[in-house]
Formats: C-alpha cells, structure tokens, sequence
C-alpha cells in the first residue's frame, strides 16, 4: 500500500523491517504522514549510537502498517540532541518522548507536557542514565528540584492528592485531582515510583541471562512479556522453536490472559462493593492460579517461556488436571458473569462511568481491552499472528460504549474465548522436545522488534545487540505503559467516587510501566 | 438467582470445606513447585556453573559448602537447568521467612571438592 508514496529525500518507500534515516526536523512530520495514511504508531525508543559505531544519539520511531513495518530513525548530535516533537502531531507518543528526555536527554522540542517523567524531580539534572558512558552502579546525588504538579485554577475548583501510598495492597501512584465539588476536571498522574533501571540493568547481559529479569518487569503479565522477548531474541539468533513449544506458549498465554480476566472481573465488582462478585470471582482466580502451578510450578507462571522455547517441560498431570477442570471452570465462569450482570445497582454504576470514545482511545494510543471495549479492532493476536495463533481463530471481543461495562463484558468475552483457545492448544500438545538451540549469533547492531498481545493489550520489545551474543538495547513498551495515558483521558467529567471503579476497569500494572 | 443466592449458603454444609488448615496441618503442594533449589551433595562437581548464571547472584561455592540466599533467590531454576552433574533440583521448601538478613543463608555441605 505505500509502495508508490514518496519518501523525503526522493525515495520511493518500499516498506520493509530495514530502518530508514531521516533528517531530525523531518521526523514528525514523516510520522503523520504516514499515520495519515493508515499506519499505525507502535513505539518511540531513544538510542545511544556510540556503543555501535555511531558518534551520537538517535530517536527512532517504529509505525506498523499493511506493507509491513515502518521504521524512522533520526541520528542527532550528542551536543544537542535535540528534534521537533512527534506528539504534536501523534499523542500517543507523548510519554515515550519523555522518557527518551529522561533517560538521554534527547529533547523533543515543543513537547506539550515537558515535565519530568520515569525519573522524578529528586533526581539530578543532567543525569541521563541510558547514556553508555553513565555506569550501572553509579548512584548520583540527591537533586533538589520540587514536583510541580498540573494545577486547575479558578472558583470553587480544590485539588485532591491521594497516594502515592493507597489503602490497599497495589502499587505506588500519585493522582492528583482537580475537581468542582465532586466532579473532577483534571487528573494529574504521576508514576514511576517503582522504576528499577530494567533496562539499563540487562545491558551487557547474555540474551539468556537477561530473560528472568525481562519476565519479572512485572508479576502479571509474565507470560506476555516473557514471549515478546523470547521471539525477539529468535529472530536475531534464527532459532525456529519446536512445535510443542509453540503450542505450550499459546496455552500459558492464554491461562494468563484467563487468570488475569477473572481476577479483574472480580475487582471490577470491588469497585462498587458487590462482594459476592468479588469473593466468587476471587475464588476462581485461586482455582486457576493453583492450575497455573500444576502446569508450570509457579502461580503467575514465571520461567516458563524462554528463548527457544520453554525452560521447562509443561507437567503431563497439571495439564490432565487443567483438562479437567476447563468444563467446570467455565461453568462456573458463566454464572459468576451472570450473577454480576444481573444486579440492576452494579450495572447502573458501570454504566457511562469513564467513557473513552472510539477517537480518543486511538489518538492516545490505547491497545487491548481498553481499546477494544472503545470499537477499535486492535489484537495482535488477529492483526499479525505469531507462534501457534496462526493456526486458531481468535473470535474478536468487542463493545462501543468505552465505559466501565464495556470494559467489562470484553473482559467477560474474552476469559471465555481463553478457555476455549487453551483447549484448542492442549488438543495440539504432542510429546517432543520444548527447546531449540540458536543457528546463528547477530552482529553488533542487528535489531529485532517483537510484540505479544497479553491481559492489558500489546506489550513491545525493541531489542539491540550488542558484542559476543550480548544486549546492546534493550527496550519494553508495556501494555500499561500505553494505557496510562487513556486512563488520564477517561476520568475529566467523572465522580471523584468513580475513579476507583475506572481505574479497576482498566487495571494496568504499575510495576510493568515504571520498569 | 434467590435459588442460587440460597444454594451458595447451603454448600457449606453439604460438602467439605473448601479451605485448607494450614499453618495447622502441612501444606500439601503440587509435585511441580520450584520452592528453594537443592543441591544433591553426591552429584555436585563444584563446577560453579550455577554461580556463574544465578541471575541475581543468589548462589556462592566454599570449599566444602554451597549456600544458596533464599533473600535474593528468585526461583527462576537457571542454575538446575545448567548444572552439567544435573545436580541441583528445585525442592518444596517454600517457607523461608527468617529472623536476620543472615539467616536466609541456607548451605549444604558437597564434601571436598575434587
């Protein structure tokens, strides 16, 4: 489709994984035009050239479109690293521009909200810690800037500010909200409280190596994570994975998808007190974690998925039990969505509760549940399958309204269809080895990109080697990451109260987008 | 719905509880649970091999002991897939809560290395 569009500089663009260099001036708008022709933004990653011959810095902006991937790379001055901003005219990628800010100090000029984000205020200026020449160990001096939250002015208009500490157990998050009585007119998020330097951490590590710390970025979406990775790395180390592996993925993917949408469900219904809903669907979640251990020896299905396959063998009794109970479970899954559905006092708060309409979930990105439930059609496991989902139809969820109850019922959908699904893999689990080993091993510089469509949406892995099998890059655009923009853009207009419920109905991880 | 309502407070009586006793009465664990890795003192080769790949640097060889520290290990089980003896397995031992930061220290003896 973009085979005859020109690309600046005269070029026909062909399409194609091959990265094309352009002006750093020329970066934005070459995006939106692109965009405007139907690709699709995935991820904005700042880079350090340095370690891979380069004298610099660069940003590279990778879209997906029907001829295959786009990818923008701009090389700048380590001086000034600097380039117009792409948000302006691609909203999505507001917060991987700070984040390239943050961690190179590459700017993004005009940025419309240049505010500090993974690293906060106590951290010193100056201090950019992707730069190769900043030591992993280092630890800089406490800065002395102050937070300065987004404030609303005006009559009757008070802030409320709340965490970053909560009630619960769940993670750090500081929100700040600007409301009129109890309606809020702005939200203000700030997150990153639990960013661990993952990315710096895995550099220099063998692809191996890396890979229990690429899975522990977060404890829920293990599996997604996990898998991004894991085909990332085949794809630099030609390694084509056995056939019992390719279906054993497809089946741990989908009893996390499974345990993650009942357990959302269930807090769905803690957001508006219906305990029944909570501890019914609470008490399945349990059922499905202790599966989860049969099959795998863990409950949130850690070191399952490796490079070249599984680490270990899927074990042949937790998988008769999980046949087992796959019937019963959805039976009871069926009663428990039944049950919530059918108190009148529950829908009516779900309801038109955090309305994200179908524009504003694609202009700022949203992917997953949080998209389909807004009318967008986007799952990778549909739009590019990989691994064993090229072999299953994946039935598509979806709902209109983008409110909490859409949320809802595609999450309900969706734990449904994974049951199914998870049959479909047992059926084509043979006996064989689960590991193969890598063909070749990529020269310095060899990139590869990959995606897994995991419980909250599409999680991405940018990923650059480096010297003997090594990670020169390594980057994560979690599905979280993504969707903490839409939550922000879902709440101006709602009750303070409701938040929490909205928030439920996205359930993002923390963990996963703070690295 | 009330019939269900109703029969959801009934199950209790009619079957056995769905809770288990535990602290009480041992808790019985999947075959599958990769709980502490162990090391078999009669296979070990003090070859380092599980040093060297322990992620998070968990693992540490003496002359005559290995000590895993239950405080940093992550049970990722790396260091049971690359021992070449084939001695290290990931046991059932789960409940590792210890009084001191030393005390997370849990060492075999593998005899005189040879």
């Amino acid at each position: 489709m973009f085979g005859a569009v020109e690309f600046p500089g005269g070029t026909e663009f062909p399409g194609g994984t091959e990265v094309r260099h352009v002006q750093p001036d020329e970066l934005a708008s070459t995006t939106a035009r692109f965009i405007e022709l139907g690709a699709r933004y995935e991820m904005l990653v700042g880079l350090d050239e340095r370690s891979v011959g380069g004298d610099g810095l660069a940003v590279e902006v990778d879209l997906s479109s029907a001829g295959g991937p786009l990818r923008f790379r701009a090389d700048l001055p380590l001086a000034e690293p600097a380039y117009p901003s792409v948000a302006l005219v691609v909203p999505a990628a507001a917060w991987d521009e700070r984040e390239a800010k943050d961690l190179f100090g590459i700017i993004p000029l005009g940025h419309p909200d240049p505010r500090r984000l993974v690293l906060h205020e106590r951290w010193p200026t100056g201090f950019h810690p992707l730069r190769k020449d900043v030591d992993a160990a280092l630890r800089p001096p406490l800065g002395d800037r102050r937070y300065v939250p987004f404030e609303v002015h005006g009559d009757g208009v008070y802030q409320l500010p709340v965490g970053p500490i909560h009630a619960g157990i769940i993670e750090p998050g500081h929100f700040r909200f600007s409301a009129v009585g109890e309606r809020i007119l702005h939200l203000d998020a700030r997150l990153f409280f639990a960013h661990r330097g993952l990315e710096k951490l895995v550099e220099g590590r063998s692809f191996e190596a890396a890979a229990p710390v690429v899975e522990r970025a977060c404890g829920v979406c293990t599996v997604s994570h996990a898998l991004a990775y894991a085909q990332a790395v085949e794809a630099l180390t030609g390694t084509a994975i056995p056939e019992r592996a390719r279906w054993g993925r497809l089946v741990l993917a989908e009893l996390e998808r499974l345990y993650n949408h009942v357990g959302d469900l269930g807090n769905m219904c803690a957001g508006v007190g219906f305990n029944p809903g909570v501890s019914r669907l609470g008490a399945l979640k349990e059922r499905l974690l202790r599966l989860n251990e049969g099959v795998s020896g863990h409950r949130y299905l850690m070191g399952s998925v490796a490079p070249g396959g599984l680490q270990l063998d899927l074990n042949e009794d937790g998988l008769i039990a999980l046949t087992a109970e796959l019937g019963p479970i959805a039976h009871e899954l069926g009663g428990a969505i039944r049950s919530v559905i059918r108190s009148a006092g529950v829908m009516a708060r779900f309801h038109l509760a955090g309305v994200v309409s179908g524009e504003l979930a694609r202009t700022v990105g949203a992917t997953g549940v949080a998209a389909r439930a807004s009318g967008l059609e986007d799952d990778l496991r549909r739009d590019k399958p990989y691994g064993a989902y090229t072999d299953v139809e994946v039935s598509p969820a979806g709902a209109a309204t983008g409110d909490v109850a859409a949320r809802f019922h595609v999450r309900a959908q969706e734990a449904q269809e994974a049951i199914r699904l998870v049959a479909q893999g047992l059926a084509h689990l043979q006996p064989g080895p689960v590991r193969a080993a890598a063909t070749r091993q990529p020269a310095a510089g060899e990139t590869a990109q990959s995606g897994a469509e995991g419980p909250r949406g599409t999680s991405r892995i940018w990923l650059r080697a480096g010297e003997d099998g090594t990670i020169d890059r390594f980057h994560l655009r979690s599905a979280s990451f993504a969707n903490w923009p839409v939550v922000v853009a879902a709440v101006p207009g709602d009750l303070v109260p409701d938040f929490p419920l909205i928030n439920k109905s996205f359930e993002l991880c923390y963990a996963c987008t703070d690295r | 719905m009330p019939i269900d309502v109703l029969d959801r407070f009934l199950r209790p009586l009619r079957g056995r509880p769905l809770t288990r006793p535990y602290p009480d009465e041992p808790a019985a664990l999947p075959p599958t649970v990769r709980g502490l890795p162990e090391v078999d003192p009669s296979r070990c080769d003090a070859t380092g091999a599980c040093v060297t790949v322990c992620p998070t640097g968990a693992i540490s060889l003496g002359p005559t002991d290995w000590t895993v520290d239950a405080g940093r290990c992550v049970f990722c089980a790396i260091c049971a897939t690359a021992c070449p003896q084939d001695a290290i397995r990931l046991g059932s031992r789960f409940e590792l809560a210890a009084r001191s930061r030393d005390a997370t220290h849990v060492v075999s003896r593998i005899g005189d290395p040879r």
